[in-house]
């Protein structure tokens, strides 16, 4: 893998940001912060300009992940993921992230996921595959769906 | 031959003049309360009432000669009710309206209005012949019903507002747990996936794995629940797709999946013994069927058969050997298990290369359905 991505975890429950954080360094990824609450989360995005977000929807003290997400899109920039047992919440347009994975996850598909995320990030379009579970807001779809018809050359007609 | 001023009769109507005409002595006896008017002179005055009209009104007949029709008009009287009797004037047309209007004593009664032109040959309008009838009886029980109607509606309405609020709460609560239940497991399989790390002997750590699989199986059936609007079936079909696709590609990229799924819902109750089932046959087919790295195909399908549906795994590895076939391990017991809670028939058969597993079962609840 290229340069290790930069990845802040916003996740209000210990053991799944344990698992989230192990899962990420284990991938060669650099964690560079964690937070639990919304508050915490923006004031890490400031300070530690991470390449990549990954957000719960539901944080501790009753705040919501929708804020970050909110504050990541103005910074712009940055690519944002939520990662909810409450995907169907969310609105078509994701408060600007690119994804949701949602929980519960298997190890599997939060490999793959991040594998689609990193790929957003550091090489996109990614590739057309999306686990089960994870889905890709409409505009990016649409976005990544231009950025691949552009790469490939346009075929002739058949026989000309 | 209409003489060039016969108009003029009715001008006089309430003249002594007027009396020997019989058309004047009918409108003047008749209990319909009628007038005349002379938009002609200002203000367009009453220059004729008949006895009816004054016992309706309770006007003396010097009490509404010339005067304007808008003095029974009063405080409830509808504004737009009158709006239109004067654009119908002023259009010279006919109109007929039920407006409140009041009597000398002030008493409200509803006033059938039928108001018309009459017009000369020459299409001048002479006078406005209007004809009136007390309907109050007929306006009240309108209303009446009207008002019954309403707090019908308003009652409905009032039961349907709380309904919804139930309902809304009982959603929210399903909701809530529902979330709960996936950030459990999710912890759960955290925990799983955690401690399997830390555990450096091949045996344990096979088992652990083994039990993070079935546990993210019962993860991913409740990540399907609830994603429709219906909460009580569960498709196997989409389950099966969610399911085979993230073991085979955990397994690495050397084992293709063929899926042939066809939509069969199933109980709530029964989605996690039927995903467990799955999980223990395609883990065991892509765990025994390819070993040392060999490449292969792995073929789910899910078809529905009238009150049963079949689920066939299929390989094209190695075959099953009888060892593993008879070994009482606790993935075997397990499958024999979760056979019985679900009425289940399975079948191992070869499929020359590879296996076959085959599994036939009720979709319903077992309702006096015997296992076979």
């Amino acid at each position: 893998m290229t340069e290790p991505l930069k990845i802040l975890v916003v996740e209000d429950e210990a053991l799944i940001l344990m698992q989230i954080e192990m899962m990420l360094e284990e991938a060669g990824h650099c964690v560079v912060g964690t937070a639990m609450t919304a508050r915490e989360a923006i004031a890490l995005v400031h300070e530690t300009r991470p390449e990549l977000v990954l957000i719960d929807l539901r944080l501790g003290d009753g705040s919501s992940g929708l804020d970050v997400a909110q504050a990541v899109r103005d910074l712009g920039g940055i690519t944002a993921a939520f990662m909810t047992a409450d995907a169907q919440a969310l609105s078509e347009d994701m408060a600007g992230a690119t994804a949701v994975i949602a929980k519960p996850f298997t190890g599997t598909v939060l490999e793959e996921s991040l594998t689609y995320l990193e790929d957003c990030v550091r090489r996109p379009p990614p590739a057309e595959y999306v686990p089960p579970g994870m889905r890709v807001a409409p505009a990016w779809l649409a976005s990544f769906a231009q950025m691949r018809a552009n790469l490939t050359p346009r075929q002739g007609p058949r026989g000309g | 031959m209409e003489q060039p001023d016969a108009w003029h009769q009715t001008d006089r109507l309430d003249a002594e003049q007027g009396k020997g005409d019989p058309f004047a002595a009918a409108v003047r006896a008749t209990r319909m309360p009628m007038i005349v008017t002379n938009p002609r002179l200002p203000d367009n005055p009453i220059v004729f009432a008949n006895d009816a009209f004054l016992r309706m009104t309770g006007y003396g007949r010097d009490e509404v000669m010339g005067r304007n029709c808008r003095l029974l008009q009063g405080k409830e009287t509808d504004r737009g009710a009158v709006a239109l009797i004067r654009e119908a004037v002023e259009a010279n047309t006919d109109i007929a309206i039920d407006i409140l209007n009041y009597r000398k004593d002030g008493m409200p009664f509803w006033n059938a209005l039928y108001l018309s032109p009459v017009v000369n040959e020459a299409g001048e309008v002479l006078f406005f012949f209007a004809s009136q009838l007390d309907v109050s009886d007929r306006v009240d029980a309108h209303l009446r019903v009207q008002q019954e109607k309403d707090r019908f509606e308003a009652e409905v309405a009032h039961r349907t507002r709380d309904l919804t609020e139930a309902l809304a709460t009982q959603t929210m609560l399903v909701h809530e747990v529902d979330h709960r239940v996936k950030n459990n497991l999710q912890m759960i399989a955290a925990l799983l996936s955690m401690q399997t790390r830390a555990i450096t002997d091949p045996a344990a750590r096979t088992a652990m794995e083994a039990m993070l699989t079935r546990v993210e199986a019962l993860g991913t059936v409740h990540r399907r629940l609830y994603q429709s609007n219906n909460v009580e079936r569960f498709d196997v079909a989409e389950f099966a797709r969610d399911l085979a696709t993230d073991l085979v590609r955990g397994s690495g990229d050397r084992i293709r999946l063929h899926l042939d799924l066809e939509a069969v819902e199933i109980p709530v109750a029964k989605a996690p013994p039927v995903a467990l089932m799955m999980n223990e046959l395609i883990t065991n087919a892509l765990k025994h069927a390819f070993p040392n790295d060999r490449p292969g195909r792995l073929s789910v399908t899910v078809a529905p058969d009238a009150a049963y549906f079949t689920i066939k795994i299929a390989d094209d590895g190695v075959g099953m050997p009888v060892q593993v076939m008879e070994q009482r391990s606790f993935g075997k017991r397990l499958i024999g298990t979760l056979c019985r809670q679900l009425s289940a028939s399975i079948a191992w058969m070869n499929n020359d290369p590879g296996t076959i597993v085959s599994i036939r079962l009720p979709r319903e609840m077992a309702g006096g359905l015997e296992a076979s």
